[in-house]
């Protein structure tokens, strides 16, 4: 009884000292810094998945400056991609394409990285290098790489060959941008100029401007019509103010012609580079959705 | 045994609260310092992971509202106003409640929502809890119409909290300063020019003038001279060009100055004023 006691006590005794301290050290030992590595990784995680992927970047970096993981790196990588700064993700993305089980995925990141820098030229060098290749998803690389010519004014590739890497639902919609591609409705600057000078406002109505030409001709018209009969009732100041109106609406409107034209051409490769990519963005570039 | 059990159960839980609080305050110390040096990008991670990691969410209030802050320092008012409003949801006192409200306005301020700020400067007001901070509500009140450029309504809001206040002088002389756009465009109906001298451009007025004197002869003269057409396309052409345009540029000039007084006083309060702004 009396031995029990004893013990009983001694065991008091020990847990009251050892408890506490063995407390203190499992808090430092585990999360104890915040900073640690291990804290760092889940404060890391949380970012991600809270989609602030800057603040993500920063912690998965400090991580990985004492650890290695694949995960965290295609994290790392995914992160720069998110925020645009698709060099710094294309190179991370580089560093997994051997003996990591993230390769294949990290090779398909990789093209979207240089995809969206919008360098399409240097993306087809690169989507030709056979050592950069994936199996998973060489598919899709080659098919963002016939999207990029419809996004930069290379030459087109042959009409099958482009269409042949996408599927049924859209091959109309894309002959059709294929076609205003290859031959996009402009109109000619030189033609417009020659129609307004021989009829002042006509070069505009060429362009599609209708109200603008009409303006055109009745304001060449009319200055002209007055400096005639101003001179006609010996008003010479005036005669000679609206001929020089009229010289102007006149000069004006081959200028505005020409400027009108440009001015198309440029709207319909505005809306044409719009639609294709709103197109494009829309089916997401007909790109898997790879996230870790 | 039984309390022998319960003292190192008390002791154990103690020294891991104590320990816990301490490093979560050591780390909110961190974030406080790096707010206090305006490094307001490092901050809002610290104090995020601060939130990470106070699980028993002690310092919720203090990090939303602080990380509001840091928002609104960075000039992203849409997350201002969400955390601020996490830490509305978060506030342990009335005053801790107002403060965030009141952040919330300020925010809207900034970022030219003045219809909302309003709003919420109405919805304080009929809260009972905050009847005895009137006059804060009024001098935010005050500020959003400012920004909402109705300056009259502005000094109204400051004459509630002081009749001499310093803002409230200023708006009235804004207020005052400030010419009639309306006026402007009536007077040059009746005379072309006038609205263009009315708010100081004497030149241009002038010109104005003169060019409808000149249009409004070179009309008559050619009805006189039964020339009718004539004196129908140049009414049409120039004297109606000339008499549009006294009228659409006594509007622009009416405005122009009134934002010219407005800015004025805006950079006033901007780099001279001591008292407190949105």
């Amino acid at each position: 009884m009396l031995r029990t006691k004893i013990t009983n006590r001694l065991l008091f005794v020990i847990l009251l000292v050892i408890v506490p301290l063995t407390t203190i050290n499992c808090q430092l030992a585990t999360d104890g810094n915040i900073l640690s590595s291990q804290n760092r990784l889940r404060f890391g995680n949380y970012l991600y998945h809270e989609k602030d992927y800057l603040r993500a970047a920063d912690e998965f970096k400090e991580y990985l400056s004492s650890e290695s993981n694949d995960t965290i790196v295609f994290r790392l990588a995914n992160s720069y991609f998110q925020i645009g700064r698709y060099t710094e993700a294309a190179n991370n993305f580089k560093g997994l394409f051997f003996g990591s089980q993230l390769s294949e995925e990290a090779r398909l990141m990789f093209y979207e990285s240089v995809f969206f820098q919008n360098d399409y030229k240097l993306f087809r060098v690169l989507a030709d290098e056979q050592n950069f290749g994936s199996s998973l998803y060489g598919k899709d690389i080659e098919r963002l790489k016939y999207i990029s010519f419809f996004l930069d004014n290379s030459k087109l590739p042959e009409e099958n060959l482009v269409l042949k890497n996408f599927p049924d639902s859209v091959q109309s919609r894309l002959l059709n941008f294929y076609q205003q591609k290859k031959f996009p409705k402009l109109k000619s600057i030189t033609t417009s100029v020659i129609l307004s000078t021989l009829i002042p406002g006509a070069g505009k109505i060429y362009t599609g401007e209708v109200g603008d030409g009409i303006t055109s001709l009745i304001a060449t018209a009319l200055t002209a019509y007055l400096a005639i009969t101003n001179f006609k009732a010996d008003h010479q100041f005036r005669g000679w103010m609206f001929s020089g109106l009229a010289a102007f609406f006149y000069a004006g409107n081959i200028y505005g012609s020409a400027a009108s034209a440009q001015i198309y051409n440029a709207r319909i490769q505005f809306n044409f580079d719009n639609e294709v990519r709103l197109f494009f963005e829309h089916r997401n570039y007909f790109l898997p959705k790879i996230d870790y | 045994m039984k309390i022998r059990l319960r003292v190192i159960f008390f002791l154990f839980t103690f020294v891991l609260a104590v320990k816990a609080q301490d490093r979560l305050s050591i780390q909110l110390d961190f974030a406080n310092n790096l707010f206090n040096n305006k490094q307001f990008y490092y901050a809002i991670t610290e104090y995020k992971r601060l939130q990470f990691f106070d699980s028993t969410k002690t310092f919720n209030y203090e990090i939303n509202y602080r990380i509001g802050e840091c928002y609104k320092a960075g000039a992203k008012y849409d997350d201002a106003v969400k955390f601020f409003s996490l830490a509305e949801l978060s506030a342990r006192t009335d005053d801790e409640l107002f403060d965030s409200k009141t952040q919330i306005i300020r925010t809207n301020i900034l970022r030219r929502t003045s219809d909302r700020a309003l709003q919420l400067c109405d919805e304080l007001e009929k809260d009972q809890r905050f009847s005895g901070k009137k006059d804060q509500i009024n001098y935010w009140r005050g500020w959003a119409y400012i920004f909402a450029d109705k300056w009259d309504e502005a000094a109204k809001s400051f004459t509630r909290i002081n009749s001499n206040h310093e803002l409230k002088k200023l708006a009235e002389q804004t207020g005052k300063a400030k010419v009639s756009v309306t006026f402007a465009k009536v007077i040059s109906y009746i005379l072309p020019g006038a609205g263009a001298i009315y708010t100081g451009k004497f030149l241009s007025g002038l010109m104005s003038l003169g060019w409808n004197l000149l249009s409004g002869y070179w009309t008559i003269n050619s009805f006189v001279e039964n020339r009718v057409f004539d004196g129908v396309v140049v009414a049409e052409l120039v004297w109606l060009r000339f008499y549009r345009g006294a009228i659409q540029n006594a509007e622009e000039f009416a405005q122009e100055k009134n934002l010219e007084v407005s800015n004025k006083s805006l950079r006033y309060l901007q780099n001279e004023y001591k008292g407190m702004k949105p």
